[in-house]
């Protein structure tokens, strides 16, 4: 039983980590086809606001709000600048993100050096058998499945959202209607970014605080929203986000968290080889095959 | 004979007419006698600054003409490094061992391009996934190399070394001459020119045209019964093996390899210099890497914090407002823009379609 547990808390620990990282990302490339290469960088961000907030003595459970606006501002700063340029050039504007996380994390180095004071865990842990777990990874798992009912209640239930899907689909139509849609995509930047600063200040506690500390998610962040895929933005995140820890824990657990990055690399390769379009559309043909199967049933 | 000319001056790319010619002539035979005005120093630095090349134009191959960007051309530079130094420091003294060792190095390097290339082409992934998949590629390389310290990682008698990496690499050695100093230099400026031409040759043939084809519309080019994998696969490996190429020299120059080789620093700077130069120009592309490989190490050598911040802000100023190159865009303006009326980089080209499939 405590190992059944054990597991269960590990997995839902990892599924959490792969959808917090993943959810700015996957919100900027789903609606607007935008990769960003930087969203590591504005994790990072959001670390450092965090931990700087936290220091100057700021209660912890605000300082992550200080870093969901911060972080959000920057975003739409580098929307306006640069990343409008670019829609419609997806590896145009991956560059560019790439040219802004270099000048980012290196910029963020020779202001603060190389590592900061770390924040402790907060609310303390708990133990079950021989095995200890910490009160605030089950508050992150929580965290991360609010989060993305939120998002998507956002974008399916308010009229920015339906906005916001309309100018994915069609922008041009969604122009002709009266959407702004210059508006539409610098406020989806913008969230995507805040999320990412969001993501980097729930995390500030559990790790090593640096310049590079984007790179730990951005790695993984990637793999999930590949696998994802973007017919369905977000059954994709949560679905390959489950589906990889399911494959990433057991050999994490056996043979070390290294190993579990590679087997990451690996499934990505032949999940993709399968499913070229990302889980997103797989389930989406599940879903369409199920109901059509209901619907034949009430047929009879 | 004539063919051949054609297919160097063809209109992938810039710079044609007796002056540019007469001006490349020159510039090589300046660097060919470099050796007799220049000292011993000197020749070393040009080694290194001219080793890069081989890595920067096959990027500009498989981005610029190819239209396939990829982040992992590092990865491909350090496994042959790496893969150099395990054979020849296994082989050592057994006469041709280096030899072995480097061609060793760059099959490896073609094994390793053919089969992630075979996953990612053959699966026909989309376009904006592949510089993610080799940037993943890039830093799981590197994070393996980092803890291969220690004994327990060995091949045969050579030591993988870990973060500090392997040491002790042979020099190339063909009979009696260790290539070394002038005569490394040589070897290295030979490799560049050759490989420039025959790129040139490459880009400017049939094989050519429709790689730029697949680049502009891939659909189209599909249609018109081409197979888009197997030209997307083919060019990877090939500048996989021209990466390959650079990592081998780079072992060969410094006698030694570390994993930072392959780190996320040394992912960008092709990168920068193929967006920096323009693209979908070789030459171009061979100048920004020389000359920003040289601003690069004299900020690496002042010490200087700010070296990644200009290479990254450089970056978004290129892309941003040179987005056909920075290099390029002056050549345009200036240097060949009377020349240039006929010959567009963007050439999908009515030819491509007037001829028979292969």
């Amino acid at each position: 039983m405590t190992e059944v547990f054990n597991f269960a808390y590990l997995f839902l620990n990892n599924a959490a980590f792969l959808l917090l990282s993943a959810l700015g990302l996957v919100i900027i490339l789903g609606m607007m086809d935008i990769i960003n290469l930087a969203h590591g960088e504005l994790i990072m961000m959001g670390a450092y606001v965090t931990t700087i907030a936290y220091q100057a003595g700021v209660p912890f459970v605000i300082a992550p709000v200080f870093a969901f606006a911060i972080v959000g501002i920057f975003g739409v700063i580098i929307e306006r600048l640069f990343i409008r340029r670019f829609y419609g050039r997806e590896l145009g504007a991956l560059v560019l993100t790439w040219g802004i996380s270099l000048v980012m994390s290196q910029g963020i180095r020779i202001i603060f050096g190389s590592s900061m004071k770390p924040i402790p865990t907060p609310l303390g842990s708990f133990s079950i058998g021989d095995y200890s777990y910490s009160y605030y990874r089950l508050l992150l798992i929580a965290l991360g499945v609010l989060l993305l009912v939120c998002i998507w209640w956002i974008y399916n239930r308010t009229s920015f959202g339906l906005h916001a899907r309309a100018t994915m689909q069609n922008p041009d139509m969604a122009r002709t209607l009266g959407i702004n849609t210059r508006r539409i995509y610098m406020y989806t930047f913008g969230l995507g970014a805040a999320l990412a600063g969001l993501t980097g200040a729930l995390f500030a506690p559990t790790t090593h605080i640096s310049p590079l500390m984007g790179q730990q998610f951005v790695v993984p962040a990637f793999i999930v929203v590949v696998i994802g895929g973007t017919a369905g933005v977000f059954s994709g995140v949560a679905g390959s986000s489950t589906l990889l820890s399911l494959i990433q824990t057991p050999v994490g657990v056996a043979y070390g968290a290294y190993l579990g990055l590679i087997v990451l690399l690996v499934a990505a390769l032949v999940i993709i080889r399968v499913l070229p379009n990302g889980v997103s559309s797989f389930l989406q043909r599940w879903g369409d095959a199920l109901s059509e199967r209901r619907q034949g049933a009430v047929g009879k | 004979m004539r063919r051949l000319l054609q297919l160097l001056s063809g209109p992938q790319e810039i710079g044609h007419g007796a002056a540019f010619w007469l001006g490349l002539a020159l510039t090589c035979a300046l660097l060919f006698a470099l050796p007799v005005i220049a000292g011993f120093g000197v020749i070393i630095d040009f080694s290194y600054l001219l080793h890069v090349i081989p890595l920067a134009l096959g990027l500009s191959l498989l981005w610029g003409y190819g239209g396939v960007l990829s982040f992992g051309q590092v990865a491909f530079y350090g496994a042959a490094g790496y893969t150099y130094g395990v054979i020849g420091g296994n082989l050592v003294g057994i006469p041709g061992a280096t030899l072995i060792a480097s061609a060793g190095a760059l099959l490896a390097v073609a094994i390793l391009a053919l089969i992630f290339g075979y996953f990612v082409f053959y699966g026909r992934v989309q376009m904006w996934i592949i510089p993610i998949l080799t940037l993943v590629l890039t830093l799981v390389f590197e994070t393996f190399m980092n803890q291969t310290a220690g004994l327990a990682w060995r091949v045969g008698d050579v030591m993988l070394g870990g973060y500090n990496g392997m040491t002790g690499i042979p020099s190339l050695q063909i009979g009696d001459l260790v290539f070394f100093g002038n005569a490394f230099y040589y070897l290295v400026l030979a490799l560049v020119v050759v490989s420039y031409l025959l790129l040139r040759v490459l880009v400017n043939s049939h094989f050519g045209h429709v790689l730029v084809a697949s680049r502009e519309d891939d659909l189209r080019t599909e249609v018109l019964g081409y197979d888009i994998r197997r030209v997307r696969l083919i060019i990877f490996v090939v500048s996989a093996i021209l990466a390959g190429l650079s990592g081998l020299l780079y072992v060969l120059w410094g006698n030694f390899i570390t994993p930072s080789t392959m780190g996320i620093v040394a992912a960008v700077l092709p990168v920068v210099w193929v967006a920096t130069g323009g693209r979908d120009s070789l030459l171009a592309v061979a100048i920004a890497a020389f000359g920003l490989s040289y601003l690069q190490s004299e900020l690496a050598s002042a010490g200087s914090q700010y070296a990644l911040v200009i290479m990254g802000g450089l970056l978004i100023v290129a892309m941003t407002f040179f987005p056909k190159g920075i290099i390029v865009s002056l050549a345009r303006g200036r240097l060949f823009g009377r020349r240039r009326q006929h010959a567009t980089t963007t050439h999908t080209s009515p030819e491509v379609e007037s001829r028979e499939a292969p």
